[in-house]
């Protein structure tokens, strides 16, 4: 039971810090918090789907193009509702992400109605059992998927060019821009990054909850954002992490508290760390 | 039709203080509150509640309205306000979610179905039963909102909040309390939300969570942007519009919410200081350090 309940935690959480990780890329980098993550990870979920839905393309294409187009809708969405605000005071780009994170929302409840849609396509699925511990194949593929991309992540960051790119712009905007890095090409690659991960994450969401609908991605938005503060904003470990324990923490919290309030778990930890450690578990910047 | 345009000035009236209330958290602060309609929603349960259980009489359930609301406001903003802007934006979205569903599972709610039968507010004998009464109730109401923050926002201590807004750390070398100057007008803030929301549930006599969600806080923030960020009369113009517009729009209401988010997006592109601002948190004065 305990173990269970770990696992669905464990795999929950991989979700919440994938998105995570594109809170904390570009807090990192713009010192702003997306508000529409959420419905970035809903617009991937929705393309993948629906082009399944089709019957056309296999589900390989799909979870590509659902991560494609929320990488291209976070690469657009910088541009209208971001890069004209920059500079001004911190407020403003604030209340415009609530604002393209709202006109997201009712433009997908406009378009696909209020109606979950089930994933169209079935899996079968066994399960599996390791040590007495029953582990279900699509748990363990959702895992393996989130966490591959994770640490394709992280080598990105520490080793390729770009990647390292996107850390100077972290550190310092103006030093970069003076040792020849294009800012605002890393700002968009950046958004592609996050947005792209955020998509996978709402694919993933998609067939485990077996449930895709324009308000999905405001309780994920919400949790994978404690999540990002809960390891320390804008450090990617810690999104990592963070996104983790909060997955496990909100399973065991409704399997041995109260199951009606799990959705109050992630809630109630962004508030006691704010409280009381507000830097986040793993203390880091930029990197 | 005039029985009409009386319902609208009573809401019109409502959403002034809720939009006067929001703008002294963003304007005058400088934060972000998506919980808005939360407070206005607990206010409203809670005049509902003391008066349908305990009888209370309005003046005292309004009162305990304004408390409630206000001590929620404290214990939220006690720990995030320490914190950046962004903090206090998720927050209180979570928090308004959160109230959310405490709405609709407790049992002391009605939950979905809500709340009828609130009684109309009569005191020293005196029934503000028809809807021309309950306007006069509603202006007074508004009145002392404005008085009360007209005084605030030109005092020493507007003028406080306003050098917070403007660049914290200055303010804070000057020796303001900043901290303590936000978690204050939080607490006034919200406090204000629950003696509209007493007035809601006192007026339209029935409430359910359905009024006090996520939709409401956007709609206000909405007024406040519209009118201008740091303007009270520019919280008043905006909630006017934004009561009055959807109703000569009614055809259009499923768009209402994407007109909502692609105005908020809009105007803070063209025209940042709303329709009365001063322009003050438009100007590209803090470059941002990242």
């Amino acid at each position: 039971m305990f173990l269970q309940q770990l696992l669905n935690g464990l795999t929950a959480g991989a979700v919440y810090a994938l998105i995570a990780l594109g809170y904390t890329m570009i807090y990192g980098i713009l010192g702003l918090i997306n508000f529409a993550q959420g419905e970035i990870y809903m617009c991937g979920a929705f393309v993948a789907v629906l082009l399944l839905g089709t019957g056309q393309v296999n589900f390989y294409v799909a979870f590509a193009a659902g991560m494609g187009a929320a990488a291209l809708l976070g690469v657009v969405l910088e541009r209208v509702a971001f890069r004209p605000l920059r500079g001004s005071h911190p407020l403003v780009p604030l209340i415009s992400a609530i604002g393209a994170s709202i006109f997201l929302q009712s433009l997908a409840l406009l378009i696909f109605g209020p109606n979950d849609r089930p994933f169209p396509i079935q899996f079968t699925f066994s399960t599996i059992t390791i040590a007495g511990l029953p582990l279900s194949s699509l748990q363990g593929a959702i895992l393996a998927a989130a966490l591959g991309f994770m640490a394709l992540l992280v080598v990105f960051v520490r080793y390729t060019r770009y990647g390292k790119a996107i850390v100077a712009c972290a550190l310092d905007r103006d030093t970069a821009r003076l040792m020849g890095i294009n800012v605002d090409r890393m700002v968009s690659l950046t958004f592609l990054i996050g947005s792209a991960l955020s998509g996978a994450a709402g694919i993933m969401m998609a067939i485990y909850y077996n449930a895709t609908y324009p308000r999905m991605g405001l309780l994920p938005g919400l949790k994978a954002f404690s999540a990002a503060i809960l390891g320390g904003v804008g450090s990617i470990p810690g999104a990592i992490f963070g996104g983790l324990l909060l997955g496990v923490a909100e399973s065991l919290g409704a399997a041995y508290v109260s199951s009606g309030y799990k959705d109050a778990v992630a809630f109630a930890i962004l508030i006691l760390v704010l409280l009381f450690r507000p830097q986040g578990i793993l203390k880091g910047r930029g990197d | 039709m005039s029985a009409y345009l009386l319902h609208l000035a009573i809401v019109g009236g409502i959403y002034i203080i809720l939009a006067i209330s929001l703008n002294l958290i963003i304007g005058y602060a400088g934060q972000v509150s998506l919980g808005h309609a939360a407070f206005y929603g607990i206010g409203a349960y809670i005049s509902a509640l003391t008066s349908l259980l305990w009888h209370f009489p309005f003046p005292l359930a309004a009162l305990s309205a304004i408390l409630f609301a206000g001590i929620c406001g404290l214990l939220l903003g006690l720990p995030t306000l320490r914190l950046k802007e962004d903090y206090l934006a998720i927050v209180t979205l979570g928090f308004g979610v959160i109230v959310d569903m405490v709405f609709l599972n407790l049992e002391i709610t009605g939950g979905p179905d809500g709340l009828p039968g609130i009684p109309k507010p009569s005191f020293l004998g005196f029934s503000f039963r028809s809807p021309g009464l309950y306007l006069f109730l509603t202006l007074l109401a508004v009145l002392l909102t404005l008085a009360l923050t007209y005084r605030l926002v030109h005092s020493y201590h507007g003028r406080a909040l306003r050098a917070i807004r403007d660049h914290e750390v200055t303010a804070q070398v000057m020796g303001i309390n900043t901290p303590a100057y936000k978690v204050a007008i939080f607490t006034l803030a919200a406090a204000l939300a629950g003696l509209a929301g007493s007035l809601y549930a006192h007026y339209i006599t029935f409430i359910n969570p359905e009024s006090f969600g996520l939709h409401t806080s956007i709609l206000i923030l909405c007024m406040v942007v519209l009118g201008g960020m740091g303007s009270l009369l520019g919280a008043v113009v905006g909630a006017l519009a934004l009561t009055v517009l959807p109703e000569l729009l009614r055809q259009f209401k499923a768009y209402q919410d994407l007109a909502y988010g692609a105005l908020l997006i809009g105007l803070l592109i063209w025209r940042p200081q709303g329709l009365l601002g001063s322009g003050k948190l438009s100007l590209k004065f803090l470059e941002r350090k990242g």
